[in-house]
C-alpha cells in the first residue's frame, strides 16, 4: 500500500485509538468508588497580610502524602506575589514561598484536596530515621519553650519514672504523664514546657512541648508535629503533637486526646519541626484561617479497586510533586503541533526546527519578564560580541564555546542586575536554554552576514511569532492537566501530525511569493 | 492589456489552474518518493558529484586540490603558487555560501572576481572555518575543494553583473522538465542566487532560448542593473547541456533532481553541482507551473523514458503551457 492510500487508515485508527483510550479513562475515573472508611476532603488556607515593602515573605507548608493520606490536587492562588517550591528532606517537608514584589495587602490561598482512608494502603516512601550526629543533638537539644535541661523538667522527668504504671517503656510513661499530670488549661494557660509542669494545666501546645522536653531531657530524641486533625470545620485550628524516636520508627504520642502510638487515620501531618504552619515576615496584619470541607467522590482520586499493572496508564496516580513537570512535558507535542502548522501549512521560517518551542518552554519556568528581560540582553550582547569576535579570526568550535561563555555570564549578570534594582528573579528565571540561545545568536550572525540583516531579522521575527504562540499553547495549565488525566489525547495529535506530514497543498506564505502567477483579471480590467 | 496583473495574493484555486507546484507538494509528493535518502551524499557532497560526472564524461571544473584537514591548509599557498586564479568552494555548503572566487593573486593578496582582496591569513581563515562545518549543511566537519574557475560565455555579455550566470534544469525520471538561466546582480554581490537577489531567465527547452524573467518573485522582463532585455539569449551548446544533464540525472539516481551548469568559454557546459531538492522560483521564471509537466511525465511508459527518446519529451514539454 503507498502512503497516500495507508494515511486515511493510519489516521482513522489513530482517532479510534485516541477515542477508545479518552473513553476509557474517562469511564475509569468516573465509576471510581471510594471503598469504605475512604473519604475526600478539601483543606483551605487562607492567609491575609499587608506587605511592609517588597520582600515580605509567606511560607506554607503542604500536608504530607502518609499510608493513610493521598493529596491528590493542590492549587494555589495568589497576585503581586513570586513562588518558590522549598523541599527539605530530613523534616519531609514540602513548603511554598512567596515574597512579596511590592508593598501592601496581599493575600494567598492555597487549596489540597485530600483523599483519606482508613485502611493505610497507599504507598509512600518510609521515611529515613536514621539519624546524623547532628541531627541526633538537634533532637536533643533545648530550646526557648522546650526546656529539655532545666531542673523542673529534671524532676518530672524523676516523678514521671516512679509514678507511672509500670510497664510500657519510658517515652509511653513519659507521654501518660502529660496527658493525665498536666490538664488542660484555660486560654491562659501556659504554653511552654516548664510552665507546664510547673501549673499542672497547659494550652495544648504546652503539653506537647512538656512531652518533647521530658523526652528529650531522657535522651530519647523527639520533635513536634503540626497538622490538622481532618473533619468538616469553617474555622479549624492546626492540632500539635509530639513523635519520639524509638528504635529506627518515630513514634506519636498525643497528650492532648490521649492517642499513643498510633494515631487515628485522620491526623494529617503538615511541619515537623513545631513551626507553624503558615509563617509571615515582614508584613503587618497577618491573617491565616484553615477551613476543611468534605468533597463528593469525584475524578481524581485514587480508585481503590486497580492496583494491576495497567495503572501505570494513570498518570495522576502519581505523586502530585510531578503533576506539574509531567503535564508541561505532555504540553510540549502541542508545541510541536504549533510549529508544524507554522511551518507547513503557513510557511514561516524560524530559526531551528524546534528552538521556538524550546525558548517558549524556557519562558514557562521563568516569569516572562525577567525571561525576555534576560533574553533581550543575552541576543544583543551575544550579537555584539559575535562581530567583534569576527576579528580575532576564531576557529568555530571554540568560538561557539565562547560564545555560549558570554551568553552564561551575561545571565549571571543581568540577574544580578535585576537583584540591584530590587527585582530579584526566581531561581528557574534563570534556566533559558542557553546552547539554544549560543547557536540562535550564531545563526542570526551568519544570517545577516551571509544573506541580508532584513532576511535576519525575518527569521527572528518568525522565531518570536511561533516561539510566543508555543508559549500561549505551553502556560495553558488547564490543558496540561487534562492531558495528565487523559494522555491518550495524544493519539489525536499524532493524527494531526501524519495529517499535516501528508498536506501536500500550498503554504499560506506561496500565495503570496506566486502572486504574479495568477491568470490576468477578466477583459475589460486593466488597460 | 497587462498579462500578469500584480495582486498582493493569489487565490489557491488560480495557483493550482496555472500548475504551481508548492514546497509541500514538491517534498510530498517527488522529493520524499523519488529521492532515496542514501543516494543524498552524491549530491550533497560536491567531491562525490564531480566524481560521477568523471566517470560518466561529463565535463566539470578541473579539481586543483581537496583540503581535507586543517594541517594541510599551511600547504594552500603552495597549492595555488601556479594558479592564477582559482575557485574555494565548500564540499557540503549550500546555496553558494563560503565560495570564493579569486581572479589573482601575488601569494600575498588575493583578490577576489568582486574586487575584494584578502591576505593569504584570511583566506587561510576562511578554509578553516569551512573545514570545521560552517557551511555545511547540520554543521558536519567538511572539505574545501579548490578548483579552476570558469571563464564566463560571451554569450552572456550584457546580462551577468559581477559573476558567471549558471543554468539550472530540473529533471524528473532523467527528463528534463524546466530550465532557466540564474543570472547575477549587483544585489547579489555576484551570486548566481535568486534569494540573494540574482534574476532568472526561463530558457524555452526545445530552442535553448530564454525569455520571461524573475527578480525577487517578481516577474521583470529586463535586467535591472544594466537595463538590458533578458529574452531571446540563445544559449550555446543546448543540446550537449541537456543531454549532459539527463546523463547525470541517471548516474545520481535521483527521480527528482536539479543540475547546475555554467557555460565555460571554451569547454562550453560543465556541471558545478547538483541539487536533491531545488527551488521553485523557476516556476515563475517560466511562468507556468511545473505540476503538469510532472504529470505528463509520470504518465509515460517506461520505454518512453529511454535515454534516446527523454529529447522528444522534452520537445513536447516545452509546448506546455
Amino acid at each position: 500500500m503507498n502512503a497516500r492510500k495507508a494515511t486515511p487508515w493510519v489516521v482513522g485508527a489513530l482517532l479510534v485509538a485516541g477515542a477508545a483510550s479518552v473513553g476509557l479513562r474517562w469511564r475509569s475515573q468516573h465509576e471510581t468508588e471510594l471503598k469504605r472508611g475512604d473519604s475526600l476532603w478539601r483543606l483551605t488556607y487562607t492567609v491575609e497580610f499587608a506587605a511592609e515593602k517588597a520582600g515580605a515573605k509567606v511560607r506554607a507548608a503542604f500536608p504530607e502524602d502518609t499510608r493513610h493520606n493521598r493529596v491528590f490536587r493542590q492549587d494555589v492562588l495568589y497576585s503581586g506575589l513570586r513562588a518558590e517550591r522549598l523541599r527539605q528532606p530530613f523534616l519531609q517537608a514540602r513548603e511554598v514561598a512567596l515574597t512579596a514584589t511590592h508593598p501592601g495587602k496581599h493575600s494567598v490561598t492555597a487549596r489540597f484536596d485530600l483523599h483519606l482512608t482508613r485502611r493505610p494502603y497507599f504507598r509512600v516512601r518510609p521515611p529515613d530515621a536514621s539519624l546524623t550526629a547532628d541531627e541526633r543533638a538537634a533532637l536533643l537539644r533545648s530550646e526557648p519553650a522546650i526546656q529539655a535541661d532545666h531542673a523542673v523538667v529534671a524532676a518530672a522527668l524523676q516523678e514521671a519514672r516512679q509514678t507511672a504504671a509500670p510497664g510500657g517503656d519510658l517515652a509511653q510513661r513519659l507521654a501518660d504523664f502529660c496527658h493525665t499530670a498536666i490538664t488542660r488549661g484555660d486560654d491562659h494557660a501556659p504554653d511552654d514546657a516548664v510552665g507546664a509542669i510547673q501549673q499542672r494545666s497547659a494550652s495544648p501546645l504546652g503539653r506537647a512541648r512538656a512531652l518533647v522536653a521530658l523526652c528529650r531531657a531522657a535522651k530519647l530524641p523527639a520533635r513536634l508535629v503540626t497538622g490538622f486533625e481532618v473533619k468538616e470545620g469553617a474555622s479549624v485550628e492546626p492540632h500539635v503533637w509530639a513523635e519520639v524516636l524509638s528504635g529506627s520508627r518515630w513514634e506519636p504520642f498525643d497528650p492532648e486526646n490521649g492517642f499513643m502510638r498510633e494515631l487515628p487515620h485522620n491526623f494529617l501531618p503538615v511541619r515537623r519541626d513545631g513551626g507553624d504552619i503558615v509563617r509571615v515576615t515582614g508584613a503587618r496584619d497577618v491573617r491565616a484561617a484553615f477551613a476543611i470541607v468534605r468533597l463528593p467522590p469525584g475524578p481524581g482520586a485514587l480508585s481503590a479497586r486497580r492496583r494491576g499493572p495497567l495503572s501505570v496508564l494513570d498518570l495522576t496516580r502519581l505523586p502530585l510533586e510531578m503533576h506539574e513537570v509531567l503535564s508541561l512535558i505532555l504540553l510540549l507535542p502541542l508545541g510541536a503541533l504549533v510549529t508544524a502548522v507554522f511551518r507547513t501549512i503557513i510557511g514561516i521560517r524560524t530559526f531551528g526546527t524546534f528552538t521556538p518551542s524550546l525558548i517558549a518552554l524556557s519562558f514557562i519556568f521563568a516569569d516572562w519578564r525577567t525571561g525576555l528581560f534576560v533574553f533581550g540582553v543575552v541576543l544583543a550582547l551575544g550579537l555584539l560580541s559575535r562581530s567583534l569576535l569576527d576579528r580575532l579570526k576564531l576557529l568555530m568550535v571554540p568560538r561557539l564555546s565562547l560564545v555560549l561563555t558570554l551568553v552564561v555570564t551575561t545571565i549571571v549578570f543581568s540577574v544580578s542586575v535585576l537583584d540591584y534594582f530590587h527585582l530579584t528573579p526566581s531561581a528557574q528565571a534563570v534556566l533559558l536554554p542557553m546552547v539554544i540561545l549560543t547557536m540562535t545568536i550564531e545563526r542570526f550572525y551568519l544570517a545577516s552576514e551571509e544573506d541580508s540583516p532584513a532576511f535576519a531579522l525575518q527569521l527572528l521575527g518568525g522565531t518570536v511569532v511561533v516561539g510566543l504562540c508555543c508559549y500561549l499553547i505551553l502556560r495553558w495549565a488547564s490543558v496540561g492537566e487534562l492531558l495528565l488525566r487523559f494522555p491518550g489525547l495524544h493519539f489525536f495529535t499524532i493524527a494531526a501530525l501524519v495529517l499535516i506530514g501528508r498536506y501536500t497543498g500550498y503554504r499560506l506564505t506561496e500565495l503570496w511569493r506566486f502572486r504574479d502567477l495568477t491568470p490576468p483579471p477578466p477583459s475589460g480590467g486593466t488597460t | 492589456m497587462k498579462l500578469f496583473a500584480r495582486r498582493s495574493w493569489a487565490w489557491p484555486r488560480d495557483l493550482r489552474a496555472r500548475g504551481l507546484l508548492g514546497i509541500n507538494g514538491r517534498n510530498g509528493d517527488y522529493v520524499l518518493p523519488d529521492n532515496p535518502r542514501c543516494h543524498y551524499p552524491r549530491v550533497d557532497d560536491k567531491v562525490q558529484t564531480k566524481r560521477i560526472c568523471e566517470a560518466r564524461g561529463i565535463p566539470v571544473p578541473q579539481t586543483y586540490a581537496v583540503i581535507e584537514r586543517q594541517g594541510d591548509i599551511r600547504r594552500f599557498a603552495e597549492l595555488v603558487r601556479e594558479r592564477p586564479e582559482f575557485v574555494v568552494k565548500p564540499a557540503h555548503g549550500a546555496e553558494g555560501r563560503g565560495i570564493i572566487v579569486i581572479v589573482e593573486h601575488d601569494n600575498e593578496i588575493f583578490r577576489t572576481a568582486g574586487g575584494h582582496p584578502y591576505e593569504l591569513a584570511d583566506l587561510c581563515y576562511h578554509l578553516s572555518t569551512a573545514l570545521s562545518g560552517l557551511y555545511s549543511l547540520g554543521g558536519q566537519p567538511d572539505a574545501v575543494i579548490v578548483e579552476q574557475r570558469i571563464v564566463r560565455h560571451p554569450a552572456f555579455e550584457r546580462v551577468a553583473v559581477g559573476g558567471t550566470p549558471d543554468i539550472r534544469v530540473i529533471l524528473y525520471r532523467s527528463v528534463p522538465v524546466m530550465a532557466m538561466a540564474r543570472l547575477p546582480t549587483r544585489e547579489s554581490r555576484g551570486r548566481a542566487n535568486l534569494h540573494q537577489g540574482a534574476i532568472a531567465a526561463a530558457i524555452h527547452l526545445h530552442t535553448g532560448e530564454t525569455y520571461g524573467g524573475v527578480c525577487h518573485d517578481h516577474v521583470i522582463n529586463a535586467h535591472p542593473d544594466t537595463g538590458a532585455t533578458i529574452e531571446g539569449l540563445r544559449i550555446p551548446f543546448w543540446d550537449k547541456l541537456l543531454a549532459a544533464a539527463s546523463n547525470l540525472a541517471d548516474a545520481l539516481e535521483l527521480g527528482y533532481v536539479g543540475v547546475d551548469f555554467v557555460l565555460d568559454a571554451t569547454v562550453g557546459p560543465v556541471v558545478l553541482e547538483a541539487n536533491a531538492r531545488p527551488g521553485l522560483a523557476i516556476q515563475l521564471a517560466n511562468r507556468c507551473g511545473l505540476q503538469p509537466r510532472l504529470e505528463f511525465i509520470a504518465r509515460q511508459p517506461a520505454d518512453a523514458l529511454a535515454p534516446e527518446r527523454r529529447l522528444e519529451l522534452t520537445s513536447a514539454l516545452a509546448e506546455m503551457h
